[in-house]
């Protein structure tokens, strides 16, 4: 059984028919259109699944697989959109999708980092920051910093921080959270968080899948 | 514009067809009956029309159902119409029935709803479809008569907490077996001021705590759904957006209830 998680800029996929598969990415742009699979989640999984599962019960069924509490906020911040789930007593407590405000900040992040050739795991988390609630907004606050004389580097590493207290609020503000997605593997936007994070890596809504294609078939390998 | 609490025999004699927005007194609605009168409510989309042509009258940023009143208010042929603009309605409605009544060459009625005899809320506790009981309880204010053979009373299972939204698309998401609380339960009651009924929910089911978007009823329903030990506050603007619909599934499967 093959699983996909079809995101907005990268592709996962994972074969549970294959011994000790390790989890595959592709980047969306190079997507085969004729490319099918047995289970998927994503905004644009539809297209490619005969079963689709949305995304917060991916990320839900991911946490509840990869996180051994009861207690816990996970956020998942994507290229699109932010996500979290929180639960209580090992219980549904709150939720959120923000795919309109919250839109394209991953996204941005990453298109900054190539148009300025920056390198994230080489910028410090800087003392301020930018009050950031949207992706292609926060960009103005970048060039109006960079025309008054603040360095590039220090602007966009400004604005990266005011994405991550976004999405710390966002999520209610917790002293601790769980994260997912790609910005689990930048360290300018983990560090930027006012709490403890734990990032769980790029797969949670994969091991989601996986936990939602055991519960419905569970003679999968 | 007229604030008019009890429609003369006269005047309703003279007109044929009337919108209303909110929902009027009980006078209104039994006058209208007793003349016959073709009676469309103009909170719901009657007429395939862009909602932007409200935008020259409303605010784009505004409620939707108000905007889609506009819409129908300027695209069908009325005679009048009757505005609720008291404790059951809101300032939004009484200042689209200001900007009405300048726009439009029909007398544009301004009541103010006290009713308090409750009609009871059968449809709000039944066993059919949430989709299809919404619009019953929509349909329902344009008749004064009583209910007659009430479908009975099951156990829910999930709770809908709110007004009728624009897009009645999200109630297909939930189970036969879920309750509605909130105003829309007032308007099956035909007390649309019981502010009392209006803030009642079941804590014991996991409730989605539904408000248009602009409305003012988002800090109640945001309010009551930090209070309910198991709820989804959401808000919706003109169409039900993937994400909401996403929220409500995740929400109802996560919780246990099953469509």
């Amino acid at each position: 059984m093959i699983l996909g998680d079809f995101g907005t800029s990268y592709c996962k996929f994972l074969d549970l028919d294959a011994p000790n598969a390790e989890p595959t990415i592709l980047a969306t742009k190079e997507l085969p259109r004729d490319i099918r699979v047995d289970l998927a989640t994503g905004h644009n999984g539809k297209r490619f699944a005969e079963r689709y599962v949305n995304e917060l019960i991916a990320l839900a069924r991911g946490g509840e697989a990869m996180i051994g509490e009861k207690e816990y906020v996970l956020l998942d911040c994507g290229s699109r959109d932010i996500k979290f789930i929180k639960y209580a007593n090992g219980k549904l407590a709150d939720m959120g999708w923000n795919a309109e405000c919250g839109a394209s900040m991953g996204f941005t992040i990453e298109l900054l980092e190539r148009y300025y050739e920056l390198d994230y795991a080489r910028l410090r988390v800087p003392e301020q920051t930018f009050s950031v609630t949207c992706g292609v907004l926060g960009m103005s606050d970048i060039f109006d910093a960079v025309i008054s004389g603040i360095p590039v580097a220090e602007a966009v590493a400004r604005f990266v921080k005011g994405i991550a207290i976004n999405a710390y609020r966002f999520a209610g503000s917790p002293a601790r959270l769980y994260l997912s997605g790609g910005l689990c593997d930048n360290p300018l936007f983990v560090g930027s968080f006012p709490c403890q994070v734990t990032p769980l890596g790029r797969f949670v809504l994969l091991r989601g899948l996986e936990a939602e294609a055991r519960q419905h078939s569970p003679f999968v390998s | 514009m007229a604030l008019d609490p009890a429609p003369s025999a006269a005047m309703m004699s003279r007109f044929h067809k009337i919108g209303i927005i909110g929902i009027p007194p009980l006078d209104v609605i039994r006058g209208a009956n007793e003349h016959g009168l073709v009676i469309h409510d103009l909170d719901e989309p009657l007429v395939r029309e862009d909602l932007e042509t409200a935008s020259p009258f409303l605010p784009r940023v505004y409620c939707a159902i108000l905007r889609t009143a506009v819409v129908n208010a300027l695209h069908l042929e009325l005679d009048a119409i009757y505005v609720d603009t008291g404790p059951g309605k809101c300032d939004c409605a009484l200042h689209t029935a200001t900007i009405l009544a300048e726009a439009l060459p029909i007398p544009v009625i301004c009541t103010r709803n006290t009713d308090t005899a409750g009609f009871g809320t059968p449809l709000c506790q039944a066993r059919l479809p949430l989709l299809a009981r919404m619009q019953a309880i929509t349909a329902g204010v344009k008749s004064a008569a009583p209910y007659r053979n009430p479908p009975p009373v099951c156990a829910p299972t999930a709770g809908f907490w709110g007004v009728p939204p624009r897009d009645f698309s999200i109630l297909g998401l939930f189970p036969d077996t879920t309750h509605i609380y909130g105003w829309a339960r007032c308007m099956e009651n035909k007390t649309p001021a019981d502010h009392a009924l209006e803030a009642r929910f079941n804590p014991e089911v996991p409730t989605v705590f539904f408000a248009q978007s602009f409305c003012a009823k988002t800090a109640l329903a945001r309010y009551l759904a930090k209070k309910h030990p198991h709820a989804l506050y959401l808000d919706v603007d003109v169409h039900t957006t993937s994400s909401a619909r996403a929220k409500v599934q995740a929400f109802l499967e996560l919780s246990g209830v099953h469509p």
